[in-house]
């Protein structure tokens, strides 16, 4: 018998355009658990957005994506809770401390109020000592990490990574690396970077200029 | 239904989780920061003590009195929620997490979570002006639990409507001025029930059947089955 694919994704001649710009045209590229995928390309080139309309943020205007979980469909309206952002777009709740925006968006995705597995995000995040320090008060550099540690918290089996190593100093750019040689056994990465360290990772590139 | 499915009650519990915990942290991050609490209660306290110096206990004819205390009340009530309802999605669209919440909650639980933060506002709203008013008016009611079911009911619609109407403008550039343009005329009617309701409480008409109450429960039941309709599709746009 056939063994199942834990998780793949496809996309299918997927377009955006934004009124008179086109931004990209007739993507297509399907990934299976396990793969690394780079996207490279200009600034406007359409990355970000690239990734933003596979995490469901943006209504592609063209195209559509396909996302199977031991080879079942994912519905839309599930998706979410097989997909981690990480993206310079993305704000978290400056009021609140690290822990207790942890701990909230482990609830949100079904988690429960256990604080314990939140903590040792944190941790392999190099967050460890900063949890009750309200998010304010973190530098640009600890809350990209807060925002690596929030895309992992339920173990999503596709991590999104919009220029994962901004703002990250050398030991943060290697939990980065960590985080992509870990999620590579539980799923699919998708990397929007022109950082050749990033790239470099990636099984296949996909440059959005060309 | 969900995608020609109906919703589980697995689901459902799950979203009432979902929704619990987007409530709790709004309250969390309200408590700390009184983003909508001061605007709510600053307009509220403002106008009311504008009223009672300007046309106190004793400026009203005893006959108005009923209607004219109500008017005044609800007033003060819908333009003070008006003033600070329209926050809970405002400020995650100006804080900028609004796409982490779409990223992490599912609409409804997103929906529900507002509206139970709004209406603890109202709530406390309600709580702190209405007492006051009655005081510093002299606002004698005659049927106080008619009196108060009104308010709490009125409340529970003003608080669906608000919600609903914050989800809609959160995006818009002027959304002051278009909160209160598309607020308006879904609550006239709700406003012009509860000011009959309290009328009808103060002068001791006959209470039976509820009606004025009975309005607004139904007016609340049906902008709650149609927000939560309308809010998936306001939410992913």
């Amino acid at each position: 018998m056939k063994e199942a694919i834990p998780f793949a994704l496809n996309v299918r001649r997927l377009s955006k355009h934004f009124e008179e710009t086109r931004l990209f045209e007739d993507i297509s590229f399907s990934l299976v658990h396990g793969e690394v995928f780079a996207i490279t390309g200009w600034n406007g080139s359409g990355k970000s957005t690239l990734l933003r309309i596979i995490a469901g943020l943006v209504r592609p205007s063209a195209g559509d994506i396909e996302m199977m979980s031991n080879d079942s469909v994912v519905s839309k309206d599930s998706r979410r809770k097989f997909i981690g952002l990480v993206a310079p777009a993305l704000s978290l709740y400056d009021e609140l401390t690290g822990l207790e925006n942890m701990v909230f968006f482990h609830k949100v995705r079904g988690g429960n109020s256990d604080p314990s597995a939140c903590l040792d995000v944190m941790r392999q995040v190099g967050l460890a000592g900063q949890e009750d320090k309200p998010c304010k008060d973190y530098s640009s550099g600890m809350k990209q990490r807060l925002k690596l540690a929030q895309a992992l918290i339920h173990k999503p089996p596709l991590l999104l990574l919009d220029e994962p190593g901004s703002n990250l100093d050398n030991k943060g750019i290697k939990i980065v690396e960590d985080i992509i040689c870990e999620q590579r056994k539980a799923g699919i990465i998708l990397i929007a970077s022109n950082e050749k360290r990033e790239v470099d990772y990636a099984d296949r590139i996909l440059n959005l200029s060309e | 239904m969900k995608n020609g499915r109906w919703i589980t009650q697995t689901e459902s519990l799950t979203c009432l989780s979902e929704a619990a915990a987007i409530w709790k942290r709004d309250l969390k991050s309200e408590f700390r920061t009184r983003y909508a609490v001061n605007a709510i209660l600053m307009f509220a306290f403002t106008t009311l003590i504008a009223v009672s110096f300007s046309i106190g206990a004793f400026r009203i004819e005893e006959a108005e009195k009923p209607f004219l205390d109500a008017v005044l009340l609800w007033i003060i009530l819908v333009f003070s929620a008006l003033s600070g309802l329209s926050r809970s999605f405002v400020k995650e669209e100006e804080a900028g997490t609004m796409d982490i919440l779409k990223l992490s909650a599912s609409p409804h639980a997103v929906f529900l979570g507002k509206l139970f933060f709004n209406l603890v506002l109202l709530g406390a709203l309600e709580v702190i002006i209405v007492p006051f008013f009655v005081l510093l008016m002299g606002y004698d009611i005659k049927f106080p639990g008619y009196f108060w079911a009104m308010v709490v009911s009125a409340g529970l619609g003003l608080g669906t409507a608000t919600t609903i109407v914050a989800a809609m403008i959160a995006r818009a550039s002027v959304r002051g001025a278009l909160f209160s343009v598309l607020s308006f005329p879904l609550l006239l009617p709700l406003m012009i029930t509860a000011i009959k309701g309290c009328e009808r409480a103060a002068m001791g008409l006959n209470t039976a059947g509820w009606p004025e109450v009975k309005i607004a429960v139904a007016y609340t039941v049906i902008m709650t089955i149609v927000s939560i309709f309308l809010f998936p599709m306001i939410w992913e746009e």
